[in-house]
Formats: C-alpha cells, structure tokens, sequence
C-alpha cells in the first residue's frame, strides 16, 4: 500500500493527471448508475431468482457462446484465409468483409423475419413445392429464436474480429512462418492464432460487449437475456433501482469475462523485435481449392449483408413511397455530423487513455484506463440514464434556468464517448501492443521527448490501427439508437431513429429506405479505410 | 491550437444558443411515434399560430424529464398506456391543470383525480379470430383464452408488453390475484407459439394459420384494413372483430387510453393547456379516429365512419387509476406464468 501511494506520487504529473481527470468523466455515468442501483429494490430479487432470473442468465450465457463461436469462425476463418493464400482478390476481399458492419443488427433481424418466418417467400416457395398446407406438415427453423439471434448477431458482428485479426496476421513475418514449417508445427494453430489472440480477444470482447448490451434483436426475436430483463424490470415493474441492479451485475460479468482474459495473457509479449521483417508470401492454391475458398469467404459477407440489403432493397423498390425525401436528408446529414465529431472526440481520448496504459509504471493509471472503456458493456438505455444523472448533476451546478448540457448535442457526443471509448481503446491498445518498446527506448534514448516520440514514432507506426478505430466508432455511431433516442434534443433526428420510429411499428416498407441510407452511409468510411491501408 | 479553440468555442456558444432559442416554442415529449400526432400538432399550429417541438423516445422520457427537473424545456408530455400515464404522475412530474374545457370534455374517470393527467383517446384490447376457422359465438369472452378447449390456437405479444400488463392488470382487479394467475397459466398453455411481435404479427399469424384467436389493439385492425400495404389488407380481411365481455352481465372490454400532461417545470403552461385542450375538441377527437382508428374519450363526439362500423361495445368501467396501480403485480405475475 505505501510503495503504491509513493509510486503512484512519484509518477504523478500533468499528464497523469488529466488522464484521472478523463478516466473520472468516463466513469461519471457508470458511478451514477452504480449509486442508483445501492438504493431499495422493494423485493425485487426474491421474486427474480424464483422467477425469471435462471432464464435471463441462461440465454445470455447461451447467446454469448453461441455468438462467440460463430463470429470467431466467421471472422478469424476469413481473415487467414485472406492473410495466407493467393486469391487473386485479397485487395478487393478487404472491403467487401466488412460490409456488414455497416448493418445494425435489429433491421438485419427485421428483414430476415420477412423472408424466413412462415408467410415469407421461403417457407412459402416451398409450402407450394412440396404440397404442405399448414405449419404442421413440415419443420422449418423458426427465425424468432435463440439459434436466429446467433445467426444475426454473429453475421453483423463478425468484422470486428475480422477486421483486428487480419491486421494482425498481415504483421506476422515470413520468418515465423518458415520457423513453424521447420519444426513441424501446424502454421495456424501453432504460430499465428497464439500471435493473433490480443487482437483476436480484442475483437471478440467489443463483439461480446455487443451481444450483451443488445436489445432490439433479441426483443424482436423474444431471447430473454438479462438486457431484456432490464427493461421489464425498469419499464414493467417501473423499478429503475432493480433495473440499474441488473444492469450492474451484467457489467460484473463482463468485466470478470475481461479479466479472466487478462490474466490469462499474463506477461507474454507479442511483438517482433527482429530487425528483418519480410512479409510473408501468399501461399499460391489450385482453382477448385481458390473457388471453394472465396465461397467460404463470401458467405458470411452474403448472411451479414447481401441477402439483409437485398431484401431491404427489394421493400425500397416495391413499396409506395412514404417517406418524406427531405426528412431522410435532414437525418442523414445529422447522422454524418454527429458520426463524424463523435469518433474524433472517441480516438482522442482514447490515444489518451490507451498510451496511458502502456506506457506508464503506475498500476492505478493503468486500471482507469482499462475501466474506462467499460461504458460498453452497458445497454444504451442505461446508460443513457447514468448520462442524464450526471449532465443535469453538472446543469445544477451551474444554476442557469435554461439546460446548459442535457438535451443538447454535447450530452450526445459525450454519451457516443463513454459507450464507444472501447471500440477507439481496443484498437489502440492492439496498436501499441505490436510496437516494440525498443523502438521507443530508442526513440528516447536518441533525444526525443515523449511528445516528439508520439508524433514521429508511435503514431505514424499505429496509423492503421487508429485509422480502424476511427472507422469502427463512427459505423458504430451511425448505427446506435437507444442513447440518441432518449438524450438528442428536440427535432433531432439521425438515420436511426428516424427509421426506428417505423420499424418499431414494424412498418418495414418506411423503415427500408433511411435503413439502407444508414448502411451506404456506413459503407464509405470502411471503403475510405480500406483505400488507406492499401497505399501504405 | 488558436484555432481550435475558436472552433471548439463557436459551437460551444452556437449549441448552447440553440437550447436558449427553444422557450418561446412549446416543447413536447412523446413516447407516441412522431407520425402520428404530426397531424395534430399541425392542425394546433395552424390554429393558434403557436409552433412545436417534439422529443419522441419509447423509454426513458420520465427519467430524463426527472433529471432534468426544472430545468427541463418540456411543456407537454403526450404517451400512451395509463401505467405510463402514472409513472409520470407518480414521479411528481405533471402539474395539476385547472382548465373548465378540459374538465367539460373528458368525463371524470378519464383524467386523474388531481388533474394532472388526462386521456386524450380511448382503445380496446380486442380478440381476432379467424374467419376461417372459428365460429361467430365461439369464443366471447377474454377468460375463454384460458379454456383447454383453445390449445395450441391462440398467439399474442410478449406478457410484459403494457397492452397485455394492464390487460393482466384488470384481470387481478376483477377475479382477485389467485384466479388471475390460473387464467394466466391456462392463456399461456393455450399457446400456439412463443409470444413475439407486435399486434399486428398476431393477426398475420391468424393470416398464416399459425393460430385462431389472438389478443390484439382495436386500432390495428383499422391500420391494416386500410393498409397501402397490400399484405397487411389481406390479414386483417383474415379475421375478425370480437369486443369481449359484451353479455348482459358482463364488465364489458377491457380499454386503455392515450393522454398527456402539462410538464411540472414548463415555462409555457399556458400553450401546454391550450395543446391539451385542443386535443380534447371534437375536431381533434374525430381526427384520432381518422389518423389512426381510436376512439374519442369526449362523450360529446359521437364514434362515426369506420369506427361506428365495427358496432358499439359496452366498456369495462373499472377506474383505469386502478390498472396503474396494479401494474407491478401484473408484471411478477407474467414473470411467474412465463407469458
């Protein structure tokens, strides 16, 4: 305790003070929502753990593995593929991967209740083919289920391991390779996974964080999962103490699941200090073997956004039009406005925090910069809440009439913040994690402050892994509904609640057209990234 | 460096003179879609001149009203379902209105004692049946939902959506808690899927053959009928209307309403009245039944169109107050039953 307090005094200056000051505003809303849920339930907790409790877990549980392993397939599979053999297209590949991530999952979850649910075009074409008449005569996967909810999330969420992990194999050397055939050890499972897992990890916690937090695809597919929980508690029971109890324990399990993680990393490092860094050359395959390999590629692209934008396309096309034109182009502009701000308040803050981490010997600065990009594990909604308590906290103080933050657009950029601190952090932290030290002792060591380090050395060399950050939290921002919904303020409409308002009527055919602005208009940063990989 | 903080300074002054601008409008939060009180909204406009500004979300308006406090720029809060009519109410959020047209136009049991809330529309929790497949006579009852003889066959929205929560709410108030929770279970045995959807899913799934009876809103089945949507025509000519409870001495159907408030900090009651009763006149309460099939509370205007053609239906009288206040019940008691 006392080497700690001196440590902590002799590290303490300028710098690790603002990074406790930014931590603390982070954490602000997430201690609000903390403080609320010490207050008297009424009862609550009996009636959950001999009611609904056991359920909310299970499927949670449940939809966390099942995502997990669908995901990593999905975006670690692609990602080798791409990163090892010679398919002629890997360029083009890097884009077309991440497409999805430019979907949200509930109007992916819409659309694909249209065609797949029992009057939908599939089940029909075959009711027709076969002879069947009622749902009776023959078994068809019902979409509104856990199996569905896996399928959608895992297809949608999927680039984000993608994204971390083929960064991650493109970095790894020639030489590794060659080491790995010379003693026998299977390339993949032997070299590059164990390489790969800090970004791999990365990438399934931020897909983990989402699975947890979502609701509205497991609302519309009635999964009963602990956010869903939240809500009936809060909504139905009208019992926001209960609610933020619940909401509290998610977080607890998240945070255990990262720090289980990280203690099972340990000290291992994963970087290459080898002065020779070849990359390696891709392994040329056969024609039968490349077009067996593309499909298994493309496949995931074609559940997480061919098929999803091809049925919203189709509802574009064949419905009367409803919407009004200049709404969605209000909306749109709105949407690229605050995406666009939002990311960069994000990275900033998370270079911040994330050099924080790394760089500095005190282990307090390192626990607020990891904790604060906890924000994600929380359901928008609630944290919107935890949001609200603390900007009209801070309006109070300042004793004006009129609302100085809540209900104005910095209460909005400063909730994207601490819900997506995590997707900025993620990637830096993966960044500086492939950053040999050495380079920047040596940086050091040749003169430069640690200013001139950042800017010349440490910088220039994570630009990818920024530049990917960048991309994630404004798609991710142009996506997220509940916290705009509750905090925006008045006549504030972006792309996504502009289409929730029909959607949530389950009025598809309105929906359709700002849902297919939201993911075009998502579609142009992962190109404008990939272009910037590529030039490098 | 400078010019960032220019920048930075600019927008900061810019956001804050665009919250300061907002007093002179009058400022709603809805949990109602913004598309359907448009209509109304500029109808008020182009009658008293006054503009409007609208904050929809479906959750967390109380709260974010509450932590406001009187800060807050709200002046209207317009919403549906009663509980959530109390839950602002409750929270100490509504001022108490006093307003004789108000008063003249919506009968006592449809605001609250103090008036601070008031209901604006009325709608009723319905059966869809089949056209198909069940009989005129066959089922008239919301405890027949409950009767093996329906197993397999019925399909509703989750339990804990408010529809089906003050539903099971005025159950408990009738048959007290234990016979409720036995109706409960029988419903959810009676099952013919996993409760999911909205209303509107219910009578498509009627549509499909998935199910025969379903518990659905009365207006949806106008919204469908007269849908753009070719589909949505062709589920509601799948079924139909059934007002339950309707016998001699039975309660009547179970109905929930639409209302609003003034906000308690609003800095512009006097348009926040006027909005209010605005939408308790009779050409605001007709247009409820245009826009979007509900039915008037002020028993002056007199239910006509298609409306009037779905027949006349005995109401359940139940003080809705009490729906509210057994709201809580409702909910453990469809957490027990799994509905």
């Amino acid at each position: 305790m006392v080497t700690a307090v001196a440590s902590y005094l002799r590290d303490f200056d300028l710098k690790s003070a603002s990074v406790f000051l930014l931590g603390a505003l982070l954490l602000c809303p997430i201690a609000a929502l903390a403080v609320l849920a010490l207050g008297d339930s009424e009862g609550i907790w009996p009636h959950l753990l001999s009611t609904v409790l056991g359920r909310y877990l299970a499927n949670t549980a449940g939809l966390m593995v099942g995502v997990a392993c669908l995901s990593l397939f999905f975006g670690v599979g692609a990602a080798w593929i791409v990163s090892r053999y010679q398919l002629g297209l890997s360029r083009w590949f890097d884009v077309v991967m991440l497409l999805p991530m430019a979907c949200p999952a509930y109007l992916v979850a819409y659309a694909y209740t249209d065609v797949f649910e029992y009057a939908g075009p599939i089940q029909g074409a075959l009711r027709q083919l076969m002879g069947w008449k009622t749902a009776q005569d023959y078994y068809f996967p019902e979409i509104r289920s856990m199996g569905g909810a896996i399928f959608v999330l895992s297809s949608v969420l999927y680039p984000y391991i993608y994204l971390l992990a083929r960064t991650a194999f493109q970095k790894i050397p020639a030489s590794f390779y060659e080491v790995a055939a010379l003693s026998d050890r299977n390339v993949f499972w032997g070299v590059c996974l164990p390489l790969a897992r800090p970004a791999i990890v990365a990438g399934l916690a931020l897909v983990l964080m989402e699975v947890v937090s979502d609701f509205g695809t497991v609302e519309y597919f009635a999964v009963q999962t602990l956010t869903l929980g939240i809500f009936n508690l809060w909504i139905g029971m009208n019992s926001v103490i209960g609610a933020a109890q619940l909401a509290t324990l998610t977080f607890g399990l998240i945070i255990f699941l990262l720090f289980l993680e990280f203690y099972a990393r340990g000290d291992r490092r994963f970087n290459d200090t080898g002065r020779r860094h070849v990359p390696y050359d891709l392994k040329p395959v056969g024609r039968k073997k490349t077009t067996f390999l593309v499909i298994l590629c493309l496949l995931p692209v074609a559940f997480g956004f061919l098929i999803p934008v091809s049925i919203l396309f189709y509802n574009v096309v064949n419905a009367p039009v409803l919407t009004t034109f200049s709404d969605v182009l209000d909306s749109f502009g709105n949407s690229i406005f605050v995406s666009l701000v939002g990311a960069f308040v994000i990275m900033g803050s998370a270079i911040v925090m994330g050099s924080a981490a790394k760089m500095s010997h005190n282990k307090a600065l390192q626990m607020i910069a990891n904790l604060s990009a906890a924000g994600y594990a929380f359901p928008g909604t609630m944290l919107a809440l935890g949001v609200l308590t603390c900007l009209s906290f801070a309006d109070g103080l300042l004793e004006r009439t009129s609302l100085y933050f809540a209900g104005t657009l910095w209460a909005l950029f400063f909730a994207y913040l601490v819900r997506f601190q995590a997707v900025g952090y993620g990637a830096v932290s993966s960044g500086l994690t492939k950053i040999p030290m050495n380079l920047i002792s040596c940086s050091r060591s040749l003169g430069m402050g640690p200013h001139q380090t950042a800017r010349r050395v440490t910088l220039p060399l994570m630009r990818n892994a920024l530049l990917a950050g960048c991309v994630l939290a404004f798609v991710d921002i142009m996506k997220e509904l509940p916290m705009t919904l509750l905090l925006r303020p008045f006549d504030f409409d972006t792309l996504a609640t502009y289409a929730y308002q029909f959607a949530h009527s389950e009025l598809m055919d309105q929906a359709a057209l700002p849902a297919l602005i939201i993911i075009c208009a998502g579609l142009i940063p992962v190109m404008l990234l990939n272009r910037l990989v590529q030039h490098q | 460096m400078k010019l960032k903080t220019i920048i930075s300074l600019g927008l900061w002054a810019g956001l804050c003179m665009g919250q300061s601008l907002q007093a002179q409008d009058l400022n709603i939060y809805s949990q109602r879609e913004p598309f359907l009180i448009e209509p109304f909204l500029k109808a008020f406009t182009d009658q008293t001149g006054i503009k409007t500004k609208v904050l929809y979300s479906e959750k967390g308006l109380a709260q974010r009203l509450k932590s406001e406090g009187r800060n807050s720029p709200a002046d209207v809060v317009l919403t549906v379902d009663i509980a959530r009519l109390s839950v602002y109410d409750d929270m100490g959020l509504l001022s108490k209105t006093a307003s004789a047209t108000l008063e003249k136009n919506i009968p006592a049991h449809l605001r609250s004692p103090e008036n601070t809330w008031f209901a604006l529309s009325k709608r009723s929790r319905i059966l869809a049946t089949s056209k198909d497949r069940v009989g005129a006579a066959e089922i008239t009852r919301i405890e027949d939902l409950a009767d093996p003889k329906w197993k397999g066959r019925i399909c509703t929205r989750p339990g804990s959506h408010v529809y089906n929560r003050a539903l099971m709410a005025s159950i408990i108030a009738h048959h007290g808690s234990e016979a409720a929770e036995e109706w409960a279970k029988g419903l959810v045995a009676n099952l013919a899927r996993k409760p999911q959807g909205n209303d509107r899913a219910q009578v498509k799934a009627i549509y499909e053959g998935v199910c025969d009876v379903a518990l659905i809103n009365s207006y949806y089945y106008g919204n469908m009928k007269f849908s753009e949507d070719a589909e949505q025509r062709a589920w509601a000519d799948a079924m139909n209307i059934v007002f339950p409870n309707q016998e001699e001495n039975d309660r009547g159907a179970h109905i929930n309403v639409s209302g609003g408030g003034v906000a308690i900090h609003s800095k512009n009651k006097e348009a926040a009245i006027k909005l209010l009763e605005f939408l308790s006149e009779a050409t605001s309460q007709k247009l409820y039944g245009e826009v979007n099939y509900e039915y008037p509370v002020n028993p002056a205007v007199l239910v006509d169109g298609e409306l009037a053609s779905w027949g006349t239906f005995k109401e359940d009288q139940l003080p809705i107050q009490k729906i509210a206040d057994l709201s809580r019940e409702a909910q453990m008691m469809i957490d027990r039953v799994g509905w």
